[in-house]
């Protein structure tokens, strides 16, 4: 089933980027056609993970109404991708862009938002693309909510940090229920993730705390945090731990099984 | 009125088709009257300069909210298309859709009998 997911997080440093990238990389491996787009204009991290730093057409063009989204997505070279592809779309890393995408009013973010949702037409209907995932800023911000209410499925990155779980499942509570979106978890930078009383606690949360679906619960890898951002595990490490619980996110977002 | 235009019907059947326009003007209007007075008179001022973004999205009421967001994802809709999606009766969602049109978060246009309501985007430079 085509889809427009958005990956969001109540704080920073959850792995949101690290999860929007293998997840849209795992899909792209199915066959699949993909296009991830970089909405952190706060502080822009696609186009260094992605090895992409020859743009010079960026998402914030397309927000603007300066460009179309044909002209902004680059295909990328990923590794092991099969017959499927991974379009990206950046964002503008100067510091001049992001003064400017931080100084926009109301109207232009009224603007932005029909341009997102007009991505439903473009891409996964005239340019037949099968999933767009957004990587969003985190908390709770214009850009953020823009992509969450043009998105089928949010998919929220916590950790077990005490001021993290207790943002998210406000923001839960106060924001996605508001717009009554289809939402599923990742637990992330799990420690003692083999233990099952740790499993059956984490469990619990998503349950009583959150309320929602359980999509993933991600061990703290210290692989993962070696790599410096320099590989994407789907890719790189078709073999690790890491890219199969990947995998079995994306297996269960084509399913529909959320 | 000519004889052959009233025997052949065509006359009688404009006339017919004005009065069916006007009484769902009238019905559009009737439908907003009892809306403003179930629920509170406050909750619905008009904003000339009105914008329908995220932010005013998550301030709306509930059943405004549903509308809206419907709304913002078709672009441009009638009260029934509306409905299918909110699963709300017709009547329902006309009478939310033209709150929203007097507060200022909607355009109305009518083609023919139809009326379509959309967010003015563009204009909004």
């Amino acid at each position: 089933m085509k889809s427009i997911i958005a990956v969001h997080s109540y704080k920073g440093g959850t792995g949101k980027t690290s999860i929007s990238v293998n997840l849209a990389a795992s899909l792209a491996k199915r066959g699949r056609k993909v296009a991830i787009l970089d909405l952190d204009f706060r502080a822009p991290s696609l186009f260094s993970i992605l090895k992409m730093e020859d743009s010079t057409l960026w998402i914030n063009d397309y927000l603007n109404g300066a460009s179309t989204i044909n002209k902004i997505l680059q295909e990328t070279n990923g590794k092991g991708l099969n017959k499927g592809k991974l379009f990206a779309g950046l964002a503008n890393p100067s510091t001049e862009a992001i003064r400017d995408m931080s100084a926009k009013d109301r109207k232009w973010e009224m603007r932005a938002l029909g341009r997102l949702l007009s991505l439903r037409n473009t891409l996964l209907k005239e340019q037949n693309f099968d999933f767009i995932v957004f990587d969003t800023s985190p908390g709770l911000q214009y850009s953020s909510i823009n992509a969450i209410v043009s998105a089928d499925l949010v998919i929220v990155v916590t950790t077990s940090d005490r001021s993290d779980v207790n943002g998210t499942s406000r923001m839960l509570r106060e924001l996605y229920n508001l717009f009554e979106k289809k939402t599923g978890v990742v637990i992330n930078k799990i420690l003692d993730a083999n233990l099952d009383s740790k499993k059956e606690e984490l469990n619990k949360r998503a349950k009583e705390v959150y309320q929602v679906s359980l999509l993933g619960l991600v061990p703290c890898f210290c692989e993962v945090l070696k790599s410096q951002g320099n590989l994407i595990f789907v890719e790189d490490k078709p073999n690790h731990p890491f890219t199969k619980i990947m995998d079995e996110i994306a297996t269960r977002i084509e399913k529909n099984e959320i | 009125m000519k004889k052959n235009d009233i025997l052949s019907g065509k006359k009688p059947l404009n006339i017919l088709e004005k009065i069916k326009e006007n009484l769902e003007r009238l019905n559009d209007k009737m439908e907003v009257m009892i809306e403003l007075q179930r629920h509170d008179k406050k909750e619905i001022q008009s904003f000339p300069d009105a914008s329908l973004d995220v932010m005013t999205l998550l301030s709306m009421p509930d059943h405004l909210r549903k509308t809206a967001m419907t709304i913002c994802r078709y672009g441009r809709a009638t009260a029934q298309e509306i409905a299918n999606q909110t699963s709300r009766a017709r009547a329902v969602e006309s009478a939310y859709l033209n709150q929203l049109v007097i507060m200022g978060y909607l355009k109305k246009e009518r083609v023919g009998r139809k009326a379509y309501f959309f967010a003015d985007r563009d204009n909004q430079e």
